[in-house]
């Protein structure tokens, strides 16, 4: 029996020695001389797997030229976004640069300046008849959890209210599912990934005119890195001036829909 | 996108999942065996210890344990763990999830071998170890092998929980293309694959299960 015990110290012993102390913070990153982006790749136009199977997107443009202008190597590294926080806060992300809405999480992270504006819409099927917020009435409506839609329909009680029933799902894409095979009448969603959503599939879908809120994106950082925020703040500014930031937009949107120095 | 690309794209989350299931039976094998000795010992404290932690690792579900295991590190101790932790994770959980349950298969198997026997090899002067080697393990392995491969099974579909500390096994990917594409395709790609995995792997079960099909 002791050479069992020892057999499952010695194995113990093996998976503690696997823990070991990360590179210095020179550069307020969390691995010396890379930037390490979180996104969640399930988030189309800002951040998602391209037709050749490559991470692309508007935010992951941003993030590889500040990289560049930082002289630091960018790594993209894909999170599950129920965990952006553990991810955030065990620094295995140096930020979130994902269309992530600063509104409601002031106070939670450690922001740049808004970058974009984005509207909170509801989604609902062409041929629904359902066009304004009063036809929601009754209806079911589908929301993804944890997001900023779900926190704006939180300050809309009276709005809720008059839905049916109000579901929560696990990701958008399967809300919009829902949606198209007619389980739900409308999904409440970034403006920005439903109008994405509505080109790339073509008709089908509409997006009532009127808005559940208004908003901003940011890029959000551990609470308290100001050192690294500083210096992304400082190139989002300077490729503002420079056109750069304009010049991805239009690649992305058509127009340059930036708020940066503005 | 093209199908060469999605397929592409599967087989590399493919690989991961192969991986994980790989190393997950490479440790979790072996170390089920070390647990089902410790769940029979005559040491009181090392078999109530054992009995605790299979208690824990079938009474929790698998996604809490990967990211207890993950995320545990630095929340609980404050140690930075390196990059390459994440992957580590996944086969540590995985492997301490599985020992458990291979644990009580092998514990079954064990115990379900008559007495008589440990009795008969003694009289013939055979040590406990050889009794163990030659005469016990041989009846348990094929014994056991229709439990087994009924975990082994519902380990490759297992493989996809690792989504929750994101790392990019095939569902992942699946998941990712579904919604950049927003159609089906990917899921029933993702389908396929699994399907011919498990297909693959009983296929090679039963042929190991005709192998041993000896004393009968």
């Amino acid at each position: 029996m002791k050479r069992i015990t020892a057999i499952i110290l010695v194995l113990l012993l093996m998976l503690s020695a696997a823990a070991c102390s990360k590179g210095s913070k020179v550069t307020g990153t969390v691995v010396e001389g890379t930037l390490t982006v979180g996104f969640d790749q399930e988030f189309p136009p800002m951040g998602f797997v391209d037709d050749n199977g490559e991470f692309a997107g508007f935010d992951l443009d941003l993030a590889a030229e500040v990289a560049k202008r930082l002289d630091l190597k960018l790594e993209l590294q894909p999170i599950a976004w129920d965990s952006k926080d553990f991810e955030l806060e065990s620094k295995n992300i140096d930020c979130i640069w994902n269309g992530f809405t600063i509104n409601e999480r002031e106070d939670s992270y450690t922001w740049t300046d808004p970058y974009m504006a984005n509207t909170q819409v509801f989604v609902v099927r062409a041929d629904s008849g359902i066009s304004s917020l009063a036809d929601l009435a009754g209806k079911t409506v589908m929301v993804q959890s944890d997001s900023s839609a779900e926190k704006a329909l939180g300050k809309r009680t009276d709005l809720v209210e008059s839905f049916g029933e109000l579901l929560t799902a696990a990701d958008y894409n399967s809300a919009l599912m829902d949606l198209e095979s007619g389980a739900v009448d409308a999904v409440a969603m970034d403006n920005i990934v439903a109008s994405y959503h509505i080109e790339k599939k073509g008709a089908g879908f509409a997006i009532l005119n009127e808005e559940l809120a208004a908003e901003d994106y940011g890029v959000g950082f551990l609470l308290g890195n100001e050192a690294l925020r500083d210096k992304v703040q400082a190139a989002l500014e300077e490729m503002a001036k420079d056109g750069t930031l304009a010049k991805i937009s239009n690649e992305w949107f058509g127009k340059d829909i930036t708020t940066i120095g503005k | 996108m093209d199908l060469s690309v999605l397929i592409t794209k599967l087989s590399e989350g493919m690989l991961v999942s192969v991986e994980i299931f790989s190393l997950t039976l490479l440790f979790s094998l072996p170390l089920g065996l070390l647990v089902a000795f410790g769940r029979m010992a005559r040491n009181v404290v090392l078999r109530n210890a054992i009995k605790v932690y299979i208690s824990i690792m079938r009474g929790t579900p698998l996604v809490l344990q990967l990211m207890v295991v993950y995320y545990g590190p630095y929340f609980i101790f404050n140690i930075n763990m390196p990059r390459s932790y994440r992957f580590v994770a996944v086969i540590i959980g995985f492997a301490l999830n599985y020992a458990a349950y291979f644990a009580e298969i092998y514990r079954g198997g064990i115990e379900s071998i008559p007495a008589g026997q440990h009795e008969a090899a003694k009289l013939l002067g055979y040590s406990r170890s050889q009794t163990f080697i030659r005469i016990i393990l041989p009846q348990v392995i094929k014994r056991i092998l229709p439990s087994v491969t009924n975990e082994i099974i519902t380990l490759i579909k297992d493989t996809s929980l690792a989504y929750v500390i994101s790392v990019p096994e095939m569902f992942k990917e699946a998941k990712a293309i579904a919604s950049a594409q927003s159609n089906m395709v990917p899921y029933v790609g993702a389908g396929i694959f699994y399907y011919v995995f498990n297909y693959l792997v009983a296929f090679i079960m039963e042929w190991i299960e005709k192998r041993f099909s000896y004393f009968r």
